[in-house]
């Protein structure tokens, strides 16, 4: 029988630390299995004491394939500590914790990447271009206070378990959709903020009307939402990114050198 | 401008720490925003810096690394925009177009070290087989030093050995050719929105995409935070009806079945 010690707050409080540098040793193969075994270290460490064979088995049980946002890779951690405090089966751990992060990966995509991002990067972006130095210094310190943020995550991971992870994971269906519709509200908003293109004011029809102008009597910020639109349409159609790119740049090279823009 | 050894040197070590925290992902040091007001700041002209910077930001903002893939690099594009654009005096949105190569070498050299990083796998779990605990810990630390480390002397060799061959190529250009980039430039926060769009939108959340750009475009509110607030408001509201439409719905579903054999 393998004698366990009980976590206390100071080990999961580094544990939440360490996982600051979960995804560390990222490959194809196996994506963030090294750095999740790392973050479990210091917690494997307290609970098998002296015990390196055990902790380098238990390390060895988490070293499969994992792919999941990064916040929610420290609530899994979290869960894992507890189950390998309460002496679990390891073949329970491993398909529970392969069973949540692909699910989970979706919310914390959802929230994280397609929400809090745009947000803070359309917040940031505004002030910069203004000139203001707030806008990275805002920008860096909400980061930084998710980056700390993790070592709450990763309590959470240990105190509710796995049946409540389970539920989290039912839950964040809801939380999912509605980080969805700010997402895209705000990204219904950045469009007219941040794409810039209009007509030459030279470029007239019949001599008196501006083509331009035309367009803004139509709809405000009318080219920007086309723009979007046929850079959607062209992603949809799985055309290259670096096409997409190269194409913008030979049709504004185009437009100039015909002095319509 | 010339760029000074120093200044090569403090603009490699910032990729250097960058690039960790690219791998990370935790501060977001490695955002456009975040590398090119630093880069500014390096080369005293944080005002280009912060300028460009949120340029690039906003070109790159679809452009993430969801479940693995590589995009064209974002660290990369923000760090050598600036430089392009402070050491060959052109505008930022110029400066945009020109650091795509240079994005584009640090996307393949991140798809060949993640590539590479699969062998050391291997050794990982020999090392853990062998219980040797702190060499896995050294272990895992050793791609990325790898990587980072390449960033380091990728971005000394672009900004500080190279830096009269790419000014000399930039001056060569026609008006209407670095006018044409500068055009290209106010387009290509079209690339990163309509991507963001692709992963986002669906069918029951477009009209939120509607109501957004109406909001911005006839409300003269000159930043999306008034418009963000709004939609979290909605969106809460939105959040507290599906769970009480399924709360209910699990209701009369359970009652349902309870009466089944009574009726």
């Amino acid at each position: 029988m393998v004698s366990r010690n009980k976590l206390d707050k100071k080990t999961l409080d580094k544990t939440g630390i360490l996982s600051i540098l979960y995804q560390t040793g990222f490959s194809f193969e196996r994506m963030q299995a090294p750095s999740f075994a790392l973050s479990l270290v210091p917690g494997l460490k307290k609970i098998y004491g002296d015990n390196e064979e055990e902790v380098c088995d238990a390390l060895l049980n988490n070293m499969d394939f994992i792919n999941t946002e990064q916040h929610v890779g420290s609530l899994l951690v979290g869960l894992v500590l507890s189950m390998e405090e309460a002496g679990e089966d390891r073949t329970l751990i491993k398909s529970i914790k392969t069973g949540l992060f692909g699910p989970l990966a979706g919310f914390g995509d959802a929230v994280v990447w397609f929400t809090c991002l745009p947000i803070t990067a359309a917040i940031a972006a505004s002030l910069a271009q203004e000139g203001s130095i707030l806008g990275p210094v805002f920008f860096f310190a909400f980061w930084t206070l998710l980056s700390f943020a993790r070592i709450w995550i990763v309590r959470l991971g240990y105190n509710l378990g796995a049946n409540a992870v389970s539920s989290i994971s039912k839950n964040a269906k809801y939380i999912t959709k509605a980080a969805g519709i700010l997402g895209v509200t705000v990204l219904g908003a950045m469009i007219p903020n941040y794409v810039s293109v209009a007509f030459s004011e030279d470029l007239v029809l019949f001599g008196t009307v501006g083509v331009q102008s035309i367009f803004d009597s139509i709809l405000p910020n009318l080219l920007p939402v086309a723009m979007v639109a046929m850079t959607y349409s062209l992603f949809k159609k799985k055309v290259n990114i670096v096409v997409i790119i190269l194409l913008i740049i030979a049709l504004s090279i185009l437009l100039t050198f015909l002095g319509w823009m | 401008m010339e760029i000074t050894l120093f200044q090569g040197l403090m603009l490699s070590l910032l990729a250097f720490v960058a690039a960790w925290d690219k791998r990370w992902e935790s501060f977001f040091l490695f955002r456009p925003i975040m590398v090119g007001t630093l880069a500014g700041l390096i080369l005293g002209d944080v005002t280009t810096g912060l300028k460009a910077g949120a340029i690039v930001e906003l070109s790159y903002l679809g452009l993430l690394t969801i479940g693995g893939t590589v995009p064209p690099d974002p660290l990369m594009a923000g760090m050598m925009t600036v430089v392009i654009a402070i050491r060959s005096g052109v505008s930022a949105e110029t400066a945009l177009g020109l650091s795509l190569p240079f994005a584009l070498l640090m996307q393949w050299f991140v798809i060949a070290e993640q590539s590479l990083a699969s062998v050391n796998n291997k050794y990982l779990e020999n090392a853990l087989k062998e219980r040797k605990l702190k060499k896995f810990i050294r272990l895992v630390f050793l791609p990325d030093t790898f990587m980072t480390l390449g960033y380091a002397l990728i971005t000394f060799l672009s900004v500080y050995v190279m830096q009269d061959a790419i000014t000399s190529f930039v001056s060569a250009f026609p008006e209407w050719l670095s006018n044409g980039f500068s055009i290209a430039g106010g387009i290509l926060p079209a690339v990163g929105l309509g991507l963001l769009l692709t992963v986002m939108v669906n069918k029951d959340n477009w009209p939120f995409l509607i109501i957004g750009f109406f909001a911005m475009t006839t409300l003269n509110v000159g930043n999306v935070l008034p418009i963000a607030l709004i939609a979290t408001a909605v969106a809460y509201l939105i959040f507290l009806r599906d769970k009480k439409q399924d709360e209910i719905k699990d209701l009369v579903e359970n009652n349902g079945g309870g009466e089944s054999d009574g009726i």
